[in-house]
């Protein structure tokens, strides 16, 4: 009997040949946690919540919620008999009820369970006090999405599925809506899969995040982990926080780059005297020394509100992104020179 | 090629009813297996190529005028605002209510030597030879012009629907590339609209192919009347159904043909976001006068003439008005049009919901194959029928011993509406279509996950959106029942009598002025029908 409340041992996710991720594995370990996939559109993130939500078949391994199987090559319970809820991405509200008839499907769901949540609480939470009289083609899609994420969190699934459930959410929006979110989940225990493309989303979200790559999960994970210990370059190069710089591996705690000198920290994994590797440099690894004799040309600099991030070029033509909090006071412009402090030290040495 | 795991109780209700639709179509084909009495080799000697060539000219014809009446008059009222324009709009598809035959009796009526046109000559210049000079509209001439005028509101409706859903983006791209208003017409306009204009002639070519009404009225010689002389005149069901197959052969070819020449073009802008609403363009003077003059003339024409010409005779003629039971003819016609609305729209439910559950291909081919049977003219439909009754009556009953039902199907109310579903369940299966069209599917998704069954999906889903599709439906399903005249003919119980065939047991006695009356019922009432559904019909 499995311990855990939602396994996938080894199915492929199919719903083209293109379009499809193979062999994949995972396990949600307790009931009410929460986890992000994350990958680049077009990958099969869909095609997973759709697989789960019985939507579509699976040929080969199995899908087991609360130790019952749920689809195999032999079972497939049909998907109004799963008690799982998918919020699709596109508008799929019914388009002859108004907003608060929508909302009212999925509260009518389940309604001899206890209640936890009211209607006029979820509609508060995620702003819909103005539009619930309105129909579909009345509201913007953003009003559209949040109104059916109410339909699902009010159908008190066992698993919900959300597929990029805040896309179309107004910045203003979006954070306060993420926060409720989150309290909701873990206040009333549902579980819950996530499928995003905003990594930092994911990472406030989820409890664990799985990387999604090349038709394959390439690491399941969680989110600290992911950022700081990624398991493959190709992870690196979707997160798209750091680079991957050349280097030789010069003591137990060292490398040597052949632009920024002597590199110090603790490895992740052992690698042998003198071996090249391939150093993960994220833009937190680098500080800011205006006195620092290491000067290399910014090219780039862009304003992120709480921070800049500017781009750096060394000798060797290698392009470092390194972040200063926007509060510093001296800036500096393209072209200019800026200091790295020395001995650059990172915590863990992340190589390939 | 059939998925057995596909299959459930939607998947075989759609398959069988999809296979009972099928019937006449198999029945048609089957008529190559069979032999043909002599009569079919002194056809292919005589009349045969008068058939076709008369069915050829008359199509001509018909489609010309159906596309010059149809496409400018949409044209007009969706482009231009002038006086009467939005009363022109829904009146122009009254023409719907005039069936081809009453038509051509009013046609024949009012031109003919003495008639109604004689008539107001003389009381108005007095007496004189006002025989010669007045026009003569009959043969292929008075069917052309009687097919036209009853069948242009296609042309009309699926045209302007087209135009009014074209994007003012649209007309201004064509400003800004330096279009005169004339080659803006021809190279934008125009083709955009062209499967709107090619469905709308697609349906009054299947309608003129299939008349019989208007052309045994004028004597002419097409294939329907040939079809009907095969079989009535020299008892060969076989060659009947040889030469409906020719019929259905020439329209597939044309839909074929249509469809090669689009290629993957795309006509509509595929996304909502790319519309937007049209001004209609103010006109003054002259040019306000001729599109009003237009339209009124085409309004005149196509429906006032006939209706005029019905009550001019039935007030004349009182006599025939109060011989005619009314209440009975209304009731016979009622009870028709709701027993079949209620079958048609059922059975097209079940098996688009069916389709729809199933995704099959297997069923969707079928389905389509089965629908293709509303180019079969009804007098085959209702020949392949008694046919199929009377083989199954003797094949299956008689072996089993059982008391014959022939009697219940053949001169009964049930084969009669058994009949009609036949013959327009394309237009019940299609218009259902349509509106699950505009469902996407990820609505059927999201009610799963909600928990309802398929069932509850279908009916706390589905029908309440697809509710406008199925009322308008009704109506149009009302509306070509009250006007169909061969089926009900042939099938209907001995003394049952509708308003259609009344009015045509009357004009085929030559009695044209007794079958007034029951003509301007039928018409007044398919006109009821049709201005409860204008809304509608102007917007879809």
């Amino acid at each position: 009997m499995s311990k855990n409340f939602l396994e996938i041992n080894n199915v492929t996710f199919a719903a083209s040949d293109k379009n499809k991720v193979s062999n994949v594995s995972l396990n949600i370990e307790n009931e009410g946690d929460i986890i992000c996939l994350l990958g680049p559109s077009g990958i099969g993130k869909t095609t997973i919540l759709r697989t789960i939500a019985g939507l579509e078949k699976i040929q080969a391994g199995s899908i087991v919620l609360k130790n019952k199987i749920i689809s195999s090559k032999d079972m497939h319970i049909e998907p109004e008999k799963r008690n799982i809820s998918l919020s699709f991405q596109d508008n799929c509200l019914f388009p002859h009820y108004n907003v608060i008839q929508n909302i009212e499907f999925g509260a009518s769901r389940n309604a001899k369970k206890k209640k936890d949540l009211s209607i006029e609480e979820v509609v508060k939470f995620l702003h819909l006090e103005h539009v619930v009289n309105k129909f579909p083609h009345e509201i913007s899609s953003g009003e559209a999405q949040r109104a059916s994420l109410a339909r699902s969190l009010l159908s008190k699934p066992d698993l919900l599925l959300l597929d990029e459930p805040l896309s179309n959410i107004d910045q203003s929006f979006k954070e306060e809506i993420q926060v409720k979110l989150k309290k909701i989940l873990n206040e009333l225990k549902i579980t819950t899969i996530i499928v995003t493309h905003d990594s930092y989303e994911a990472f406030y979200l989820g409890s664990k995040c799985g990387i999604i790559l090349n038709s394959q999960l390439r690491q399941y994970d969680d989110p600290y982990n992911v950022y700081h210990f990624p398991n493959s370059v190709e992870v690196v190069n979707f997160l798209n926080r750091g680079i991957l710089i050349p280097a030789k591996v010069t003591g137990e705690n060292s490398l040597e780059n052949q632009d920024l000198g002597t590199i110090k920290g603790n490895f992740m994994k052992r690698y042998p005297k003198g071996s090249h590797v391939q150093l993960l440099l994220q833009p937190e690894d680098l500080e800011h020394d205006d006195k620092s004799n290491l000067k290399l040309e910014v090219v780039d600099r862009k304003f992120r509100g709480t921070n800049f991030i500017y781009t750096l070029k060394t000798l060797s033509n290698l392009l470092i992104p390194v972040f200063v909090h926007s509060h510093h006071i001296h800036q500096h412009e393209v072209d200019e020179k800026f200091g790295i402090k020395r001995p650059i030290n990172i915590d863990h040495i992340v190589c390939f | 090629m059939i998925n057995y795991k596909k299959i459930n109780v939607w998947y075989l209700s759609s398959f069988i009813i999809s296979i009972i639709v099928a019937i006449p179509i198999i029945t048609v084909f089957t008529s190559f297996f069979e032999t043909t009495s002599n009569y079919s080799a002194i056809l292919k000697n005589t009349f045969l190529y008068e058939y076709i060539f008369n069915s050829i000219f008359l199509l001509i014809g018909v489609l010309i005028l159906t596309f010059f009446i149809g496409v400018g008059c949409a044209y007009v009222v969706s482009f231009y605002k002038f006086p009467g324009v939005n009363f022109f709009k829904w009146a122009l598809i009254l023409s719907f209510a005039i069936p081809a035959y009453i038509y051509a009796y009013s046609l024949t009526a009012f031109f003919e030597n003495f008639g109604t046109a004689f008539t107001i000559l003389k009381n108005i210049f007095g007496d004189g030879d006002y025989n010669s000079f007045i026009p003569k509209f009959d043969g292929i001439l008075g069917a052309i012009i009687s097919i036209s005028f009853s069948l242009f509101g296609y042309v009309y409706v699926l045209t302007r629907a087209s135009f009014h859903y074209q994007s003012q983006n649209l007309i201004e791209l064509g400003k800004n590339l330096g279009f005169s208003k004339r080659k803006s017409f021809f190279k934008i306009i125009l083709p955009s609209a062209r499967p709107a204009i090619v469905a709308g002639l697609s349906l009054v070519a299947m309608e003129t192919l299939s008349d019989f009404g208007s052309v045994s009225f004028f004597g002419l010689s097409t294939l329907t009347t040939g079809i009907y002389n095969a079989w009535i005149s020299f008892d060969d069901l076989t060659l009947a159904n040889r030469l409906a197959f020719y019929l259905l052969i020439f329209i597939l070819g044309l839909f074929v043909l249509e469809n090669f020449s689009r290629k993957k073009a795309q006509y509509h802008s595929p996304s909502k976001s790319g519309y937007k609403s049209k001004s209609l363009v103010p006109l003054k003077g002259k040019k306000s006068l001729l599109a009003f003059s237009f339209c009124f003339l085409v309004f005149f024409i196509s429906f006032l003439f006939p209706v005029l010409q019905m009550l001019y005779w039935t007030i004349i003629f009182p006599k025939h008005l109060v011989d005619l039971n009314i209440t009975e003819l209304f009731l016979n016609t009622m009870l028709l049009v709701f027993l079949s609305c209620c079958l048609l729209i059922s059975l097209a439910l079940i098996s688009n919901y069916g389709n729809r559950v199933s995704k099959s291909k297997f069923l969707e081919y079928l389905t389509t194959f089965s629908v293709s049977g509303y180019a079969i003219p009804g007098i085959i439909l209702a020949v392949a029928f008694i046919t199929f009754v009377s083989w199954f009556d003797n094949a299956v009953v008689s072996f089993f011993e059982l008391n014959s039902i022939k009697s219940i199907f053949i001169g009964s109310i049930l084969g009669l509406i058994f009949v009609y579903f036949i013959r327009f369940y394309s237009l019940a299966c299609n218009g259902i279509k349509s509106g699950y069209l505009k469902i996407n599917y990820s609505i059927d998704e999201s009610s799963y996950l909600l928990g309802y069954s398929k069932f509850k999906t279908f009916s706390k889903i589905h029908l309440p959106y697809l509710k406008n599709s199925i009322f308008l439906i009704g109506i149009l399903i009302a509306i070509e029942i009250i006007k169909e005249l061969p089926i009900t003919l042939i099938m209907r119980p001995f003394n049952f009598e509708t308003f259609a065939t009344t009015a045509y047991i009357f004009a085929s006695q030559d009695l044209l002025e007794a079958a007034a009356a029951p003509s301007l019922f039928l018409i007044l009432i398919s006109s009821g029908f049709i201005l409860v559904t204008s809304k509608y019909i102007i917007k879809d």
